[in-house]
């Protein structure tokens, strides 16, 4: 009950060493001749991390200036325990982590800015997909280098496709929805399906992309050159139509979150649903054939929200190592390591010239390649993205619940409008 | 203290009272060893405290006044961290969450604690023990444990709880996603899981009553009704006292449960002030102001002890 507070207490009390020694010490560790000593914090800990540490150890043993050791913890620890570390001086000096985490860190000024080593030709930079790269841009500079940038895509169970007599994944809107309906299933007619045509969270998802990308889909947006633009005609449309078919319809349950989602997919419980590439490790675990199509287009785009992380040097450590970082990030995105990397963490290549053919020996990453000129970046360089889609999030419950939703879009868009003022 | 000082300075060439019987020298230089004694076994757990209490309150108390992000540089903001608390709606919402937390859970807690204290303490109940060790053991159950099973016994799509109340033919629908039962559920379960405790210092307060204050009262023809009113009540007083608000502090502080449960959600329903605490301070690396946050909520439980206190002290005198 105490602990939090304590705990809350405790960090704070290590940022005031940090800030009361960082004057003196960490400087020299690594001199001219000698060999940088870099640490990195990332939370790969399936078959994808074993490919990235092994990149890792390659890259180790590719030259003899630079060693990097690795430390894997879940996404989420790392994110608890970034904080306190970098407060006490002892955090790492490369860390992964979730694209949309990486502005508020950036903006406190945990990570080095990387605008020239984004310009050097032989950065390897230069052939990303544009729009990963921009996940990376912060107050209008670069911040960190993507390990992974992939849109969402629907994943469908072929079986219940078949039972419905549906033989191509819907393409548009219109046909989503029609095919939703067919596979919304009551059995005994008590108002709560047994099956559901699609699993819609309205709150929680991974990085909360689900509904942004349908607001793109009918040339609606939630922020755009720094402004609010919620409150538009084309997202009152967009709610309006995806929330009748919740309510209404009942093609989705309301009040669905991301982790019940992904269980509403894997228990063959909904014959339509959005993610990213562990989809298909869920699927597999649980028996399910899937396929995988782009997200329906909508009536006036067709556009799905990018999940990604990013990687970032952090600033408590001398530039040697920031040098050295930049050193691996090079190598990791040569075209073999990419390559390579993308086979084995199931994410699309991050270089725009590897085609899908490339990755064909792993048929998740040649299908979500295939998708990935759909993939826009969640919010980019929204500093406090996170606050902007958490008022997204309460907008879609909200709207998901039977509200008002001119009202809420209408109150929507004055708290984005100030989240996004407050930086 | 001031006395022994006093002494050790001037009692050398004075007369020394011959030792009294039973062999203590000087007793101001036993009493010394005896507190240098003391000192040191109290040193380990100063320092214990000194580092991890009392050193972070201090520096949280300096970063509440910045606009520290825990790391890099900071800035002096006077008050404008304690200013932003009592403006902004979000952290206004969480307050207001946490104090029908704690009118939710207070009083459902002690109630429940108090009833079954009352049974168990009844020497005709039979297999006592077995009862107060089963109503007690979700107390030892870990909270995120408690708040995971929970989360999935009321689970719309796979909760057991959901499946038996639907054959009774009862929907309680996705109550965890419910803006109006998001809060009573919670609440809820943290009695079920805290309520034991209570149940336990209750029953340590009745067993302090002497028994003869009850064969009085039947003496005086007061029937089980009567003697509760006039003999349990006043007794357990001072235990209700401090069980109401050691609960009331532990409402004040709701988080680890809550957290799992529901993360704050149905859009913010749930979202009480210690997850505030935790969400400016290690999502938005906002420390300053999750200092400010904690002292305010530091202040607010102060308070209650101090309350608490008062009552104590006023009943000692008043010598029960």
């Amino acid at each position: 009950m105490k602990r939090s507070l304590t705990f809350l207490t405790v960090v704070a009390a290590a940022s005031l060493a940090l800030t009361s020694c960082s004057g003196g010490g960490a400087s020299g560790e690594s001199k001219d001749g000698a060999k940088a000593e870099l640490t990195f914090w990332h939370g790969y800990t399936e078959a994808d991390g074993k490919v990235l540490n092994k990149i890792v150890d390659d890259f180790n043993a590719s030259q003899n200036e630079v060693s990097i050791k690795v430390q894997t913890n879940p996404w989420s620890v790392i994110d608890d325990t970034l904080l306190p570390a970098l407060s006490s001086g002892k955090g790492p000096d490369i860390v992964a982590m979730p694209a949309e985490r990486l502005p508020v860190y950036a903006d406190k000024g945990a990570f080095v800015q990387l605008d020239d080593f984004y310009k050097n030709p032989s950065s390897n930079l230069d052939k990303l997909i544009p729009a990963a790269a921009d996940m990376e841009t912060v107050n209008g500079h670069k911040y960190g280098v993507p390990s992974g940038f992939v849109p969402l895509a629907m994943f469908y169970n072929k079986s219940l496709f078949a039972k419905a007599g549906i033989t191509t994944p819907p393409t548009t809107w219109d046909e989503w929805i029609a095919a939703a309906k067919k596979l919304t299933v009551d059995e005994n007619n008590d108002g709560t399906p047994e099956q559901y045509g699609l699993g819609l969270p309205d709150h929680a998802t991974v990085a909360n992309g689900v509904w942004p990308s349908l607001f793109y889909g009918n040339g609606g947006n939630v922020v755009k050159d720094g402004k609010a633009v919620v409150d538009s005609p084309e997202n009152a449309q967009t709610l309006k139509t995806w929330v009748d078919a919740i309510r209404n319809d009942k093609i989705s349950p309301a009040g669905l979150d991301g982790i019940a989602g992904d269980k509403l997919f894997s228990s063959g419980k909904a014959a339509m649903y959005l993610g990213g590439p562990w989809m298909s490790s869920i699927a597999t675990e649980n028996k399910i054939d899937y396929g995988i199509a782009a997200v329906p287009a909508g009536p006036k785009d067709q556009a799905a929200s990018a999940i990604g992380i990013s990687m970032g040097i952090t600033t408590q450590k001398d530039e040697a190592k920031a040098a050295a970082a930049q050193k691996f990030f090079t190598y990791f995105l040569q075209k073999e390591q990419a390559t390579a990397w993308s086979l084995g963490s199931g994410w699309p290549p991050l270089r725009s010239d590897i085609p899908a053919s490339d990755v064909a020996a792993n048929p998740v990453v040649e299908a979500l390649t295939k998708q990935s000129e759909f993939g826009r970046p969640l919010l980019p360089g929204v500093v406090n993205s996170t606050d902007v889609l958490t008022a997204v999030d309460k907008l879609t419950q909200r709207a998901v619940a039977g509200e008002n939703i001119q009202d809420l879009l209408k109150e929507t868009q004055a708290s984005v409008q100030k989240i996004v003022d407050a930086k | 203290m001031s006395t022994t000082m006093h002494k050790k300075t001037t009692a050398a060439p004075r007369y020394r009272a011959p030792a009294p019987l039973g062999g203590r020298r000087n007793p101001a230089i036993g009493q010394r060893r005896k507190n240098i004694q003391a000192l040191a076994f109290l040193v380990p757990a100063l320092l214990v405290l000194g580092t991890f209490t009392a050193w972070p309150m201090i520096s949280a108390l300096r970063l509440s006044f910045t606009d520290a992000s825990g790391f890099g540089k900071e800035k002096w903001v006077g008050f404008e961290n304690y200013a932003r608390i009592f403006t902004d709606p979000v952290i206004l919402n969480a307050v207001l969450n946490t104090a029908l937390y704690a009118l939710l859970f207070t009083p459902m807690a002690v109630a429940l604690a108090l009833v079954l204290a009352l049974l168990l303490n009844d020497p005709r109940l039979p297999f006592r023990g077995f009862f107060r060790t089963a109503l007690f053991l979700p107390f030892i159950i870990s909270l995120a444990v408690a708040a995971i099973a929970w989360s999935y016994l009321i689970d719309p799509q796979v909760g057991l709880l959901n499946y038996w109340l639907g054959n009774a033919g009862i929907r309680i629908g996705n109550v965890l996603q419910d803006p109006v039962l998001a809060m009573p559920a919670v609440a809820f379960v943290a009695v079920w899981k805290s309520f034991g405790f209570y149940m336990v210092i209750f029953l340590a307060g009745l067993q302090e009553i002497p028994g003869s204050l009850y064969e009085a009262a039947k003496v005086d023809g007061a029937g089980p009704f009567m003697r509760f009113r006039h003999v349990t009540m006043p007794m357990l007083s001072n235990t209700t006292a401090f069980v109401l608000i050691f609960a009331l502090i532990a409402a004040l502080q709701a988080f680890d449960q809550i957290y799992v449960m529901t993360g704050g959600g149905p859009y913010g329903h749930t979202e009480t002030v210690v997850m505030q605490i935790y969400k400016s301070g290690f999502q938005k690396l906002d420390v300053g102001f999750a200092s400010a946050l904690s002292y305010v909520l530091l202040a607010a439980t102060l308070l209650l002890s101090v309350v608490q206190f008062v009552f104590f002290g006023k009943r000692e005198r008043e010598g029960d």
